[in-house]
């Protein structure tokens, strides 16, 4: 029975599985000259060159870390300044309130420290994680993706997408464990 | 590969982390308000005495000027708490059959002080002097909060260095001044405040704010009065902030 | 092995594919009888039963029994107070500040080797990286014990930390140690970040393999649901290189900051400005030294051969030699120093070192040169280099030597200052030397857990080390250079 809340399974896509990363790179490149767009490579190694044969890239990570680190920095200072002229004005053997030489470590290891929270959790963030549960989990050669197989997965919502097609498709790059892969999630 | 987690963990996580981001500032805003709180810092909390004794009645309705019973607080550290013998130099003429002066008698004929229970008090590290601040004009209630209105004696700030500082940064803002009387010393100027509200006299508001147990703050467009009551007392506002003013 | 024969040694040896690889590292974790393997001295034998004679169990023991001689310690020094320790008057800094310095030294090879020799392309991090990066959080925890412990009311530490608070206080930041404060937690922070970055993948790997139930929920949790899609390696990759380049600069930072404690004061012997580059060298004489002690033995228990060769030795030891050579350019210019600014506080502080007649402490000073310099010259000699004993004992000279190095610089300047009126002598007490042993068992228990519940060697990334150098066989100088690709 099929409701908002246990919807029925439909199909996520196929797999198929590639022994080394030069073969899943080729039948990536093969899949996206083909005229699929949905599809997405798994690996157990970063396979150098995979994101541009599937025409995609992405460089919003620098900019987050980017921002990260300049939001360190004016935190750095604005601690600073704020509690050395407005919060807690001391004199301090003298030194002038501002005493900009002795402000730049801290400022420093702030800049570095929301910067590298910027790369981590926005690395995590974008790549939609923590996810425990993935539709492309439930195939059964999955398991390897992490280990010795190279997966490419057509996925469903590509408009060129048709099962008996991607199979074929599939079987003629030499994949092996060809996989429809069922998925009971809204997305 | 069989699916370890269920779809609903998803969820979980995502709410989680934001949980997690979160938790620590509801923490943290929890426990700054409990620490603040009079539950902790025991402000306006009234202690139990052996004696109800009434400031108000006493310091008001009679008239009664402070130095009479806290002796040493012109001079001294601390300002003192009255002997025995101060109470009954009235209470061997006036209602000597009190019940509420019963442990008073008692002190008197077996010659044991009272045990009151401390209402302020500064930890040990603190070297704190009641008579550089009478001499420099901080008025009582300043710090002690509205003793002219109090039945029994409660604690009317918390005494956190927070507080103390705030007027050590900018003393030109908490200096009582009593315009009736500017010729005299800013010793007697304090004592005046009580007389006046003794006697019914008018306040200025901010008088009437200090009688209220407001902090009396000096309005912006007056502070210059405050910088130049600092200039006339010889207040070092340079070094009053230094560490070793209070911890010695 | 000839010089010769050593550049064509490889980074990966031995026959592996990718599964093989799994099982070797990632076995260490999931199949416990992989720690039963590695046999342990007859001697000790004796006294063990079946179920624990295993080196992991003689380490665990080890460490497990310091651990406790440091609960005790902390114990007696929070019931008691500051005074059960050496310090005194003029000494105020003792075996606190000096271990806590080491410690942070022993720290900075795990950032160098995963940041630094990650920005510069050198695959024979690989192997290395994850347990070095281990290391450098288990000794930042030792270390930062050492301060908080030293402001005597250690449950009270977060008034270091800028805050609202009811004293209406804040850090003073023009004081060296408001930055040192700063500087060990971001370095602990971003120590952790990169350290869980890099394991992702590999708890992935994990959670993949594990058999038992609650293995692949913990490691199914820890890796988040990495699926090692292409776009994920992607800003993964983007993410580790930014990591590195800002541990770069941090890993720098911390101990010129940690130097800065020193060498912002106005102490005979301190105050240099040779001091952050030298602690920085130091540093990482002293971590290399640690990971060549700890993987000696740990890659013989392991049977991790094939993948930490003596090509990883080799260039380690060199690493060791070339910033060995930095110290000892450091004490030869604080000698120089001394000599050529005239002072006589100063002067007099290089008499106190050098006279071993007439100083109470000169002795400390020639055991430094004797366990930093003399012993270390061995790693000239590339026979040195490749026997694994020598090489242990001379990281362990080193450790033992940098050591000496803070013991030289601390209370030996405090008690020889300006005044000859406040001379004085500093001893370390038992709780002290229990402190002491305790954080190199804590470190030790730390270590070793890490080992049994975590992958010791970047899984993935000696896959992609593999890989490559499997794909380049017939181009054999790229595999060794590693720079050039």
């Amino acid at each position: 029975m099929s409701s908002p809340w246990y919807p029925d399974a439909r199909p996520y896509g196929v797999v198929g599985s590639f022994l080394t990363p030069e073969d899943l790179l080729r039948a990536t490149q093969r899949a996206s000259d083909a005229g699929y767009r949905k599809m997405e490579a798994y690996s157990p190694i970063p396979v150098e060159g995979i994101t541009q044969a599937m025409k995609w890239d992405d460089n919003l990570l620098g900019w987050i870390t980017f921002f990260g680190g300049l939001a360190g920095a004016c935190t750095g200072v604005l601690l600073e300044v704020w509690t050395s002229t407005q919060a807690y004005a001391h004199n301090v053997g003298g030194k002038p309130l501002i005493s900009w030489p002795m402000f730049f470590p801290v400022l420093y290891e702030c800049t570095i420290l929301f910067a590298a929270f910027g790369a981590t959790f926005g690395m995590f963030a974008l790549n939609g994680l923590p996810k425990p549960h993935q539709p492309i989990f439930n195939a059964a050669s999955f398991a390897r993706a992490s280990q010795d197989r190279f997966i490419l997965c057509i996925e469903a919502e590509d408009p060129n997408y048709e099962e008996k097609a991607v199979v074929q498709f599939l079987e003629g790059l030499g994949a092996q464990d060809i996989e429809s892969v069922m998925t009971t999630e809204g997305y | 590969m069989a699916q370890i987690f269920k779809p609903a963990m998803n969820t979980i996580c995502t709410l989680s982390l934001l949980g997690g981001a979160v938790a620590p500032f509801g923490i943290l805003f929890v426990g700054s308000r409990i620490t603040r709180s009079p539950h902790n810092t025991k402000v306006d909390n009234p202690l139990d005495q052996p004696i109800p004794f009434s400031h108000k009645h006493h310091a008001i309705e009679l008239a009664i000027d402070c130095r009479f019973c806290h002796t040493g607080v012109e001079k001294n550290a601390t300002a003192g708490v009255p002997t025995t013998e101060v109470c009954m130099t009235c209470h061997s003429q006036v209602w000597t059959n009190s019940p509420n002066l019963e442990a008073i008698r008692q002190g008197w004929e077996t010659n044991t002080p009272i045990q009151w229970n401390k209402v302020n008090t500064v930890p040990d590290f603190v070297y704190f002097d009641h008579s550089i601040h009478i001499a420099k004009g901080v008025n009582c209630n300043n710090c002690h909060g509205p003793v002219n209105k109090m039945p029994i004696t409660w604690k009317g700030r918390d005494f956190r260095m927070m507080w103390c500082v705030e007027c050590h940064e900018n003393p030109q803002k908490f200096l009582y001044k009593d315009d009736s009387h500017p010729g005299q010393s800013p010793r007697a100027q304090v004592f005046n405040f009580y007389k006046k509200l003794a006697t019914g006299a008018k306040l200025t508001p901010e008088e009437h704010e200090l009688a209220m147990g407001e902090v009396q703050k000096i309005p912006d467009d007056k502070v210059h009065e405050g910088y130049q009551n600092m200039k006339d007392r010889k207040v070092n506002v340079n070094q009053l902030k230094d560490c070793w003013v209070c911890h010695r | 092995m000839s010089l010769k024969d050593m550049n064509k040694e490889k980074l990966v040896t031995g026959d592996w594919d990718y599964a093989g690889m799994d099982s070797q590292i990632g076995g260490v974790v999931l199949d416990p009888a992989r720690h039963m393997e590695a046999k342990v001295p007859p001697f000790l034998a004796k006294f063990m039963p079946e179920s624990v004679r295993s080196p992991w169990w003689v380490m665990f023991g080890i460490g497990f029994v310091f651990v406790n001689v440091l609960l005790l310690s902390i114990t007696i020094l929070v019931l008691t107070g500051i005074g059960v320790w050496g310090n005194n008057q003029p000494a105020g800094w003792g075996f606190d500040i000096i271990n806590f310095v080491w410690w942070i030294g022993i720290g900075h090879a795990g950032t160098l080797i995963s940041a630094v020799l990650l920005l510069l392309r050198q695959q024979w991090r690989n192997s290395i990286n994850r347990f070095a990066e281990a290391m450098t959080i288990f000794a930042v925890m030792c270390a930062g014990m050492y301060p908080l412990l030293h402001t005597g009311r250690p449950w009270v530490a977060y008034w270091l930390m800028p805050y609202p608070n009811v004293l209406g206080l804040w850090p003073q930041f023009r004081s060296p140690l408001v930055w040192d404060v700063f500087a060990v937690t971001t370095y602990m922070t971003v120590s952790i970040l990169f350290w869980y970055v890099g394991l992702v993948p590999d708890l992935a790997t994990l959670r993949d393999r594990a058999t038992n139930k609650f293995a692949r929920v913990a490691y199914g949790m820890a890796a988040l649901g990495w699926n090692g899609g292409s776009r994920a390696w992607h800003r993964y990759n983007h993410a580790s290189i930014m990591l590195a380049g800002l541990s770069t600069p941090l890993v720098l930072s911390v101990h010129s900051i940690v130097s800065f404690d020193f060498a912002m004061s106005i102490v005979p012997g301190w105050n240099t400005t040779i001091f952050p580059p030298y602690f920085v060298a130091g540093a990482v004489f002293a971590g290399f030294a640690m990971v060549i002690a700890l993987a000696i033995p740990i890659r013989k228990w392991y049977r991790l051969e094939d993948f930490i060769t003596m090509k990883h030795f080799d260039w380690m030891a060199k690493v060791m030699l070339a910033t060995g050579l930095i110290v000892a350019y450091g004490y030869a210019m604080e000698v120089f120093y001394a000599w050529y600014s005239g002072q006589p506080a100063e002067l007099a502080l290089l008499y106190n070192r050098g006279n071993l007649a007439n100083t109470p402490y000169s002795w400390a000073f020639y055991a430094l040169i004797l366990f930093n310099i003399a012993i270390p010259a061995f790693l000239w000699s590339p026979k040195v280099r490749q026997n694994l004993k020598a090489l242990f004992w001379i990281s362990m000279s080193i450790s033992v030597g940098m050591w000496f190095e803070r013991y030289v610089i601390i209370p030996l300047s405090l008690t020889r200052d300006y005044l000859p009126s406040s001379y004085g002598y500093y001893t370390p007490t038992i709780v002290d030397f229990g402190m002491f042993a305790g954080t190199i068992g804590f470190f030790i228990f730390m270590m070793f857990l890490f080992i049994r519940y975590l992958p010791m060697i970047n899984i993935f990334e000696m896959k992609e080390l593999w890989h490559h150098m499997s794909h380049h066989d017939h181009k054999e100088h790229e595999t060794v250079g590693g720079g050039k690709h």
